[in-house]
């Protein structure tokens, strides 16, 4: 079975549109942390809710990891099943071929999905099992698209796995069926995963523009829908580097120019607005979009006043993966919020120059050292809280540093104008929570003796 | 002892976990340890948010992070990166290496490489051991028994043989099974230590794992068995066993040091709680303490004021075979209609029990659930459930919809108690709705 990554590409510094930079560096084995390839591309295919999603391999890599995430869906479920081959070890001595033909058969009979996409774990990778063999028989013989994605976890990073996930649409997916009908606003959004209903709130906004998203990759998308993608005028990479690569090769192979943006902050939701209008060509939706954000932008400004009051001149230490550092770095800015400590380890040499152009040198910059460099930030800065993921959220609570989780497993929603709202709220409400005195005070017995010495 | 299982080629919502996940939990209960993922990095991320989410804590773990040339050419480099970067680093005083079915695939002898990597750097006062274990066999439980045996294992390994000069009579050792919550921990060592014993759990996540706040980051766990008192085992009178998955670490220790054992298949529900006092009263030679008498008189009223929600109840348990038979238990005792046990693996445990059990997943469970009143899984569950229209009760692993899970007690008379009331409560609101 040729690897995914072999096809000419592996010299592509994971995200990396050119490949100027190193490829990612070899984890240090003892000091790693963060998913590997396999994560990476459940992580972007797994949000396309009407499709089957079947992990070829031992337990642990579905067992250990399924219902993770917070994409919504706003119809089909499937895609939150759970499925797996798991395979015993009879199946990894003798082969698990025909168990994976059996699985594919049973899962479309039973659910009739759009489409089945099949991964490889590192067991069935080195096993050799010829997984693009069984999904092109099981294609043929059940007239439905099984996909195989070949992304192992030993690969890489998770990073990797999103872009070799990014190309399994590109070359198996997108193209592969029509739309109903288009407009000349048709916009798809690449990279958004819908954490707790993002998505529906863009698409309000882009909706009141005159503006239609045509495919969602993948946060609440179709499989048909993803087939079609490359009928739109604008490509939209929403704080993804992984998948640019995807934009990238849909320019080429398609004509639809790209931007990058990103829905956090007030500014941030105004540019890509515009970007998209722009890259559609239509003045009258320019227009639109102009107006929409000066009221919209004229109303946040109102209703964040009261919050701007109680954040100015806080400051705080933001640690998440790659593009979002320097996005939320602009809601934070946006909020009042001085951003003294922000955590570059997943970030591309273009991302840091980015968060270098908001923040310059006032802020200690974190490629790597999780937790421990965290902290050590927090206090070196006099941060008064910590914006990060939910891997270190239990680290700054045992240190009683407030904490707001701005990554995927989360439930609130941040994206557009009242996610920057949502967002307001949240910290203030989080700075001022009554616990944090109460986690300040010694016990009384602990006060006394105290005074006895 | 019948025993099925579904004829299905693919798991569908599983209910099984990785072994690796259970020997990372186990190492959660001893202190100042760091387990070892000897594996992709995506092996050691997942058990770590898994169980960071189900805890609600900071999950101590480390992997060798291989990637596919370490695969084919030498793991054992990456193994050998890891151990010296951990040790020179973080000093721990137990460090667990764990298999995956990564290497355990590729066939690397790890075991005789972290035999050499002890002998070259001669750790004397830690503990460095090595645990196989495939994620295709067995599940959490047997992930977390079979770490613990080779604990004891290693922790026999550094008293040499040499078995302590006297036995103290006071002193017992607790084998707590994967499945008992950090609550529930510390009601058991509570309930022996009021029988004035004192004990000694191996391992022990109610200090690691039950929410603390102690300052001073550490990458390692920062509660549970100090390697000193798992030491102190050997001089023990005798070994609690809790779960028919501990018995054979319990085995160990009687066959090395000549400690007899007492195992306890689980202590929910009257009959189990009973036998367990009853025991504690025998070995301790002393008069249970009266609160045990108010908390028997207060479960029995609660089992009486509930049994009219219960009458006629039927439910659907899906858990890691223990803690489905524990909760079956129970459940028969408050006269519970058991529609079907499922669990992922099977255990000798199985084969000595009367009830017809099931090795199956969540999906088996949604099948049989159709007109069942509860449904009893972890909060992937959660879904299945509410199609087939039952409640739902969050329980095992991983439970990360609900508060405080990992500390709730459904061992003893009290803890009984607690969940007599909890399930009896949600029948009750169903029959309020009319249904």
């Amino acid at each position: 079975m040729e690897a995914a990554v072999s096809n000419g590409r592996l010299e592509v510094s994971c995200g990396n549109k050119i490949p100027k930079s190193t490829p990612c560096p070899r984890p240090v084995p003892g000091e790693a942390s963060g998913g590997c390839s396999f994560d990476g591309a459940q992580i972007t295919l797994i949000p396309i809710a009407d499709a089957a999603h079947l992990v070829h391999g031992p337990i642990a890599c579905l067992g250990n990891s399924w219902e993770s995430r917070g994409s919504l869906s706003s119809g089909p479920e499937l895609s939150a099943y759970g499925f797996t081959t798991d395979l015993g070890e009879q199946d990894i001595i003798f082969g698990g071929e025909q168990k994976l033909h059996e699985s594919i058969r049973y899962i479309v009979s039973r659910f009739a999905p759009p489409a089945v996409f099949v991964y490889t774990t590192c067991v069935t990778a080195l096993t050799g099992e010829d997984i693009e063999g069984v999904c092109k028989a099981e294609s043929e013989r059940l007239g439905t698209p099984i996909i195989p994605v070949n992304s192992p976890g030993f690969v890489g990073s998770k990073n990797l796995g999103t872009r070799l996930a990014g190309d399994v649409l590109f070359q198996q997916v997108i193209g592969t069926t029509e739309p109903e009908q288009t407009t000349s606003h048709d916009v798809n959004l690449i990279g958004e995963y819908n954490i707790a209903g993002e998505m529906w709130h863009i698409e309000r906004l882009m909706q009141q523009t005159g503006m239609s998203i045509l495919s969602r990759i993948t946060g609440d998308g179709r499989f048909r829908e993803v087939g079609w993608a490359h009928r739109a005028k604008v490509n939209m990479v929403v704080c993804s580097r992984a998948l640019l690569g995807l934009a990238v090769q849909m320019e080429r192979k398609y004509s639809i120019p790209y931007f990058e943006g990103s829905f956090y902050g007030a500014r941030e939701t105004s540019y890509s607005l515009r970007q998209m209008a722009y890259l559609t060509g239509d003045r009258d939706v320019e227009r639109r979009v102009d107006k929409l954000a000066a009221r919209e932008e004229m109303r946040l400004s109102l209703e964040l006043e009261p919050y701007r009051k109680q954040l100015k001149g806080k400051r705080a230490v933001l640690y998440t993966g790659g593009v979002k550092s320097w996005s939320v770095i602009t809601a934070l800015q946006e909020l009042g919020i001085k951003v003294v400590g922000v955590g570059t380890n997943k970030s591309t040499a273009e991302d840091v120059s980015r968060i270098a152009a908001r923040i310059g040198d006032d802020a200690e910059y974190i490629p790597e050292g999780g937790a421990r460099q965290i902290l050590k930030t927090v206090r070196s800065r006099k941060a008064d809280m910590v914006i990060a993921g939910g891997r270190n959220m239990y680290m700054a609570l045992k240190e009683q540093v407030p904490f707001v989780d701005i990554n995927q497993e989360r439930h609130k929603a941040y994206a557009g104008y009242d996610g920057l709202l949502s967002l307001a709220k949240q910290l203030v409400h989080t700075l001022q929570h009554p616990v944090w005195g109460l986690a300040a005070k010694l016990a009384p017995w602990e006060e006394e003796t105290e005074f006895a010495d | 002892m019948p025993i099925k299982s579904a004829t299905k080629p693919v798991s569908v919502n599983p209910l099984k976990v990785g072994q690796p996940l259970g020997g990372v939990l186990a190492l959660q209960g001893m202190y100042r340890s760091m387990p070892l993922l000897h594996g992709a990095q995506g092996c050691s991320a997942f058990s770590k948010a898994l169980l960071t989410r189900h805890f609600r804590e900071p999950i101590a773990v480390q992997t060798s992070a291989l990637q596919e040339m370490d695969v084919i050419f030498d793991a054992d480099r990456n193994l050998e990166e890891a151990l010296d970067h951990i040790w020179s680093k973080h000093h721990p005083d137990v460090i667990g290496v764990i298999s995956t079915a990564l290497t355990e695939v590729a066939g690397v002898d790890f075991q005789s490489r972290v035999k050499a990597f002890k002998r070259e750097r001669a750790l004397k006062d830690s503990l460095l051991f090595s645990v196989s274990l495939p994620d295709f066999h067995g599940s959490l439980e047997t992930g977390y028994s079979s770490t613990v045996e080779s604990l004891m294992d290693a922790v026999l390994g550094l008293a040499r043989g040499k078995s302590p000069k006297k036995r103290r009579r006071t002193q017992v050792n607790l084998l707590p099974a994967s499945y008992l919550t950090a609550g529930d921990v510390m009601e058991i060592k509570d309930i022996i230590a009021s029988f004035g014993l004192e004990v000694i759990s191996l391992p022990d996540i109610s200090t690691s794992l039950s929410g603390h706040l102690l300052t001073g980051f550490s990458p390692l766990t920062r509660g549970g068995t100090p390697l000193d008192s798992a030491c102190q085992m050997l001089e023990s009178s005798c070994t609690i066993a809790i779960g028919a998955s501990m018995e054979r670490p319990a085995r160990r220790l009687t066959h090395a040091a000549g400690i007899p054992y007492h195992l306890f298949d689980g202590l929910s529900g009257l009959a189990a709680s009973d036998a367990f006092i009853h025991f504690l009263q025998k070995i301790s030679r002393e008069p249970a303490p009266v609160r045990f008498r108010w908390q028997r008189e207060n479960l029995l009223d609660s089992m009486l004021d509930a049994h009219f929600y219960y009458s006629g109840a039927s439910a659907v348990v899906a858990l890691e075979p223990d803690h489905m038979l524990s909760t079956a238990a129970w459940l028969e005792e408050m006269g519970v209609e058991l529609k079907r046990l499922i669990t992922p693996c099977s255990t000798p445990a199985l084969l000595k029990t009367e009830r017809e059990v099931w090795i199956g997943d969540l999906d088996d469970a949604e099948e049989s659930a159709q007109g069942v009143d509860l449904w009893i899984s972890n909060s992937h569950g959660r879904k299945g459930a509410a199609r087939a229209g039952a409640s739902f009760i969050p329980a095992g692993l991983p439970v990360y919809d609900e508060l405080g899970a990992h500390t709730s007690v459904s061992v003893g008379y009290r803890g009984t108690m607690e969940w007599v009331n909890k399930v009896g409560n949600v029948l009750l609101a169903e029959r309020g709705k009319g249904g």
